[in-house]
C-alpha cells in the first residue's frame, strides 16, 4: 500500500521534493518533543492531517495504521493516569484500592497521543508520496554507507514479505486456522510460520548476494535516478517551520514568548 | 507485546539526544566488527532479508489470550549474530518508526533496548546448548526469556532516568509505575520464549546449518555460511 501510493500518485504532495518532506518531518518530530501547550499540539496534529489529505491519500488506511501508536502510547500513559496528582475526574474500588483518575492524567495521555499520531501522520504522509528511488538517494547520502545499503536492500523487500506473510496468514484463516484452539497450537502454528519465514529470509539472502557478485557489485547500489535539490518554494517552507520551532523551542528554554496565549 | 517502543513526545530533547548517542556509541561496534564500509555481500543480504521479516512479524499479531505481538530480535541474535543482529534492530527500528511503531525521536532508545535483547539472545543460547548442554527448545526459551528480562528493566530504567514529559510524578513514582510494566512484560517475555523455543526447535529440524554458528558447530562451515568471503573493495 505504502509503495503503491507512493509510486502511482499525482498530488501536489507527489510532487513536492523529497528532501523539503524529509526536512519538514523532522522539524515535526522536534515539534513534537518541544510543544508543550496542549492546544498547539492539537493544532499541529490538524496540520499533519491536512498534510496527508494533501497527498489525496485514504482517511481510513490512516485510522487503520493508528492502532499502533495508540496501543503503544495507552500502555505507557495509563500507569501514570492513575497516579498523576490533580483533580479527581472519577474513582473506583479495585482489590480494596481506590483508583483516582485525575485530570492531569487524563491530559497527559491526550497530550502524548497527539504527539504520537501527529508524527505518524507526518510519516505516512512523506513515505506514502515519496518514490522508492528517492528515498534510496535520501538514505544513501544520511546514513553512513554500510547502514544505507543494509537499508535500501531490505526497504526493497520489506513490503514484499509483509504482504507474503500476510497471504500465508490468510491462507490459514482460508482452511479455518483461526478456530485453532489452545494457546500451546496456535503458538506452534505461528511459530511454524514465522521460522519458515526465516529460512526462506536466508535462501532468499543467498541467491540474492550471489546475484549482486555476479553483477559486480562493489559496496554501492548504482542511483538510476537523480533527485534534484528542493526549489525556492521548498527552501521557503523549511525555512519559515524552522523559524516557528526555533521561536517555540526559544519561549519553552529561554523566555516566554506567548504568554498572551 | 514484549517491550515497549515508546513514541515521539514522551522524551525531553535532551534525553532523546541522550540516549540517541548512546546507540550511536553501541553500534559502532559491530559496525567495525563487521568491516566497515566492507562488509561482504552475504551478510549485508542476510541483514536486510532478516529486516524484512522482522519488520513483517512485527506487524503479525498471534491470537493468544486476547493477542500478542512479538518482536524476535533475541532470535534475531541466535540466527544472525550479535554484530549483524544490531545493524538489523536498527534498521527495523527506523523502518518501525514510519509506521509509527516506535517514534523516529525514540530510534535511539529503542534501538538500545533492542541491542540488549540481540547480544543476550545470542550468548545466552550459545552458552546453554555449548556448555549447560540444553535442548534447542529450552535453549531458545531461556535465551529469548532471560534477554526480554533484562530489556524490560532496561526499559523501567530509560525511562525512570528520562522521565515523561508533562508528568509531575517523581523518578520514584516513575519507577513504581513502570515496575507495574515491567511485570506484564515478564509474562509476554514468557510467550515470546515459548515461540522462540519452537521457532529454534523447527530450524534446527530443517535447516539445522543456520543455526552452526551459535551452537559452536564446524566453526570454518560456520564461518563461510555466515558469508565471511568475498568482502567487496
Amino acid at each position: 500500500m505504502v509503495t503503491h501510493y507512493a509510486e502511482s500518485g499525482s498530488s501536489a504532495l507527489h510532487r513536492m521534493n523529497a528532501w523539503t518532506k524529509m526536512a519538514l518531518l523532522g522539524i515535526v518530530v522536534v515539534f513534537v518533543i518541544v510543544l508543550m501547550d496542549i492546544y498547539l499540539i492539537a493544532l499541529l496534529f490538524v496540520a499533519t492531517v491536512a498534510f496527508y489529505s494533501l497527498g489525496r491519500l485514504p482517511l481510513k488506511l490512516l485510522v487503520g495504521w493508528y492502532s499502533m501508536p495508540v496501543l503503544f502510547v495507552v500502555t505507557i500513559s495509563i500507569l501514570f493516569m492513575f497516579t498523576e496528582p490533580g483533580q479527581e475526574l472519577a474513582s473506583i474500588e479495585l482489590l480494596g484500592q481506590r483508583v483516582v483518575v485525575t485530570d492531569n492524567g487524563v491530559l497527559l495521555l491526550v497530550k502524548l497521543l497527539l504527539r504520537a499520531l501527529a508524527v505518524v501522520t507526518f510519516s505516512l504522509a512523506v513515505f506514502m508520496t515519496t518514490k522508492y528511488s528517492h528515498i534510496t538517494q535520501i538514505a544513501s547520502r544520511v546514513l553512513p554507507q554500510s547502514l544505507a545499503n543494509v537499508f535500501l536492500l531490505s526497504y526493497r523487500f520489506t513490503f514484499e514479505t509483509t504482504d507474503e506473510m500476510s497471504d500465508v496468514i490468510d491462507a490459514i484463516h482460508a482452511r479455518n486456522g483461526n478456530l485453532v484452539r489452545g494457546a500451546s497450537r496456535q503458538t506452534k502454528l505461528f511459530a511454524g510460520i514465522f521460522a519458515l519465514a526465516f529460512v526462506h529470509a536466508f535462501e532468499r539472502a543467498e541467491r540474492i548476494a550471489k546475484a549482486m557478485e555476479a553483477r559486480g557489485f562493489n559496496g554501492t547500489f548504482p542511483m538510476a535516478e537523480k533527485l534534484p535539490r528542493p526549489g525556492v518554494g521548498g527552501y521557503a517552507v523549511i525555512s519559515l517551520t524552522a523559524l516557528a520551532l526555533a521561536a517555540v523551542t526559544y519561549s519553552r528554554y529561554v523566555e516566554d514568548l506567548f504568554g498572551w496565549w | 507485546m514484549a517491550h515497549i517502543h515508546l513514541e515521539d513526545g514522551a522524551f525531553t530533547i535532551f534525553w532523546v539526544a541522550v540516549w540517541t548517542l548512546a546507540a550511536i556509541a553501541l553500534l559502532a561496534l559491530p559496525l567495525i566488527k563487521l568491516g566497515g564500509k566492507n562488509i561482504p555481500t552475504r551478510k549485508l543480504a542476510i541483514a536486510s532479508m532478516c529486516v524484512a521479516v522482522g519488520f513483517a512479524i512485527f506487524q503479525v499479531e498471534i491470537p493468544v489470550f486476547g493477542g500478542i505481538h512479538i518482536n524476535l530480535t533475541p532470535f534475531i541474535g541466535i540466527l544472525v549474530g550479535p554484530s549483524l543482529g544490531s545493524l538489523t534492530v536498527l534498521v527495523i527500528n527506523v523502518f518501525s518508526a514510519a509506521v509509527g511503531h516506535g517514534g523516529w525521536g525514540m530510534i535511539g532508545a529503542n534501538t538500545i533496548v533492542n541491542l540488549v535483547e540481540v547480544f543476550l539472545g545470542y550468548y545466552i543460547y550459545r552458552a546453554m546448548r555449548t556448555r549447560v548442554k540444553t535442548g534447542r527448545f529450552a535453549a531458545g526459551f531461556g535465551a529469548a526469556f532471560f534477554a526480554l528480562a533484562v530489556s524490560a528493566f532496561i526499559v523501567v530504567g530509560i525511562v525512570t532516568a528520562s522521565e515523561i514529559q508533562d508528568s509531575t510524578q517523581t523518578r520514584d513514582e516513575t519507577f513504581r509505575n513502570m515496575l507495574i510494566l515491567a511485570a506484564a512484560n515478564l509474562v509476554a517475555a514468557v510467550m515470546e520464549g515459548v515461540v522462540t523455543g519452537y521457532i529454534v526447535s523447527y530450524i534446527g529440524k530443517v535447516r539445522p546449518d543456520l543455526l552452526d554458528d551459535v551452537e559452536g558447530r564446524g566453526k570454518d562451515k560456520a564461518t563461510v555460511r555466515a558469508g565471511e568471503g568475498t568482502p567487496h573493495v
